[in-house]
């Protein structure tokens, strides 16, 4: 059996979700107890392939990051490795080692994700929706697009209290608890003025699209 | 996106007994009586070729049919082998020597002897013959090592097609010699090593997408 001469892999790291990575037993100490439990999870016994699953995640996450510097990237590894082993456990021999064949199947895996990765960036521009949103200039000239001139102008000629009400409920985007304390205007009073300025503002828009 | 436990709890869920994969020397074998099989059906089918005979007291034919042969076991079992996880890819290697041995046993009688093809050589019903010992040969042998070796989509595909591809073309390539009246030098190179190397191209082109039309999901 060439089980024992074979090289093993780094020393085991396990990061934990949220916690900061701490050390932990090289996976040889596992090995046996995974083994076990996956000779017993091909015979159909669900609480140790939970168990196996359970125990390999964060080994198979340590290794993810050491290749991978996103978190999500190092999570999606994972669950690709996770995958594989339930659609090839069938493949694995109890007589031999657990580790080698995880470990082949964990790097397999993080190979095809990073080269995924790679294809992706190089033919894929990464979208900032606070950039540009369509190539033609007319689309991304804000002034135009949404019109704020003209609401501006709109808002410019509410009466005064309207005017205030429009300015700290929807400009600033203030609770009406908030523009209550500010402006000293009860509630009730603010509701009204903000509605009565909307429905005035709908108004000066209706009418200039007319125009 | 699903959470990792959340993944665990599906997969354990969804876990049935699964029937451990025999060991590969014996799948592998599983595989040549298939292949022994076919050439067995094809010789019965279509009988061998006419010169036979004095063929096999010629030694490089001999030694080429012999190498051929035993490249196409050598590589089903390599493919069988690498095919599992844990095995080293140095397996690959294991047909290196009788592939050597044949693709130089078919050069020296190129060298040697060189026949050319003679006016009217080239027959259209023996040509659709021989394409008919090809297809017969290589498509059930490429399939059924596809079905057999479907779980290395997920793990070596390219590796995996390629080697398997190399197996079918060697036992293809030894149907054509033993079926098929190729006495012209450019027959026989034609029809063993082009057709053994369009097999493993197309093997090793297409081994992933094909590994993965039929892998487990």
């Amino acid at each position: 059996m060439a089980s024992n001469n074979r090289k093993r892999g780094p020393a085991l790291t396990v990061v934990t979700d949220g916690a900061k990575p701490q050390e932990a037993a090289e996976p040889a100490a596992y090995e046996l107890d995974w083994s076990i439990c996956m000779a017993r999870a091909q015979g159909g016994d669900r609480d140790a392939y939970r168990r196996l699953l359970d125990g390999i995640a964060p080994y198979v996450r340590a290794l993810a990051a050491r290749r991978m510097i996103n978190r999500s990237d190092v999570e999606d590894a994972v669950q690709d490795v996770l995958l594989t082993i339930h659609a090839v456990r069938h493949t694995y021999d109890t007589a031999r080692p657990f580790g080698p064949w995880l470990v082949t199947i964990a790097n397999r895996r993080m190979v095809d994700c990073l080269r995924r990765q790679g294809r992706a960036m190089a033919r894929e521009v990464e979208f900032d929706p606070d950039d540009e949103t369509f190539s033609p200039p007319q689309t991304n000239m804000v002034e135009e697009a949404s019109d704020g001139h003209a609401l501006r102008n709109a808002i410019e000629q509410l009466p005064p209290g309207q005017r205030e009400a429009i300015r700290m409920m929807k400009l600033e985007e203030l609770s009406l608890k908030e523009a209550a304390a500010k402006s000293g205007m009860s509630i009730a009073a603010l509701k009204v003025a903000t509605h009565r300025a909307l429905k005035t503002l709908r108004k000066h828009i209706a009418k200039r699209n007319e125009l | 996106m699903i959470t990792t436990p959340d993944l665990i709890d599906r997969l354990v869920t969804s876990a049935k007994p699964v029937r451990r994969l025999r060991p590969p020397l014996v799948r592998a074998c599983l595989w040549l009586f298939l292949a022994f099989a076919v050439m067995v059906l094809l010789a019965i089918s279509h009988g061998f070729r006419s010169d036979i005979v004095q063929r096999l007291q010629q030694p490089v034919f001999v030694i080429s049919i012999a190498a051929s042969l035993a490249t196409g076991i050598l590589a089903a079992i390599a493919s069988f082998i690498v095919s599992l996880p844990d095995r080293s890819r140095v397996w690959l290697l294991l047909p290196v020597p009788s592939l050597l041995v044949w693709v130089s046993t078919i050069s020296y009688g190129c060298l040697t002897d060189w026949v050319s093809i003679q006016p009217g050589g080239i027959r259209l019903g023996e040509a659709a013959r021989c394409f008919a010992t090809l297809v017969l040969t290589s498509v059930p042998l490429s399939l059924a090592m596809l079905f057999m070796l479907r779980y290395a989509a997920l793990l070596r595909p390219t590796l995996v097609a390629t080697i398997g591809s190399l197996a079918v073309a060697a036992f293809t390539s030894a149907a054509l010699s033993l079926y098929h009246d190729l006495n012209a030098t450019m027959m026989v190179l034609m029809w063993n090593l082009g057709v053994a190397v369009l097999i493993v191209t197309l093997g090793a082109a297409t081994g992933k997408k094909t590994f993965s039309w039929v892998a487990p999901q």
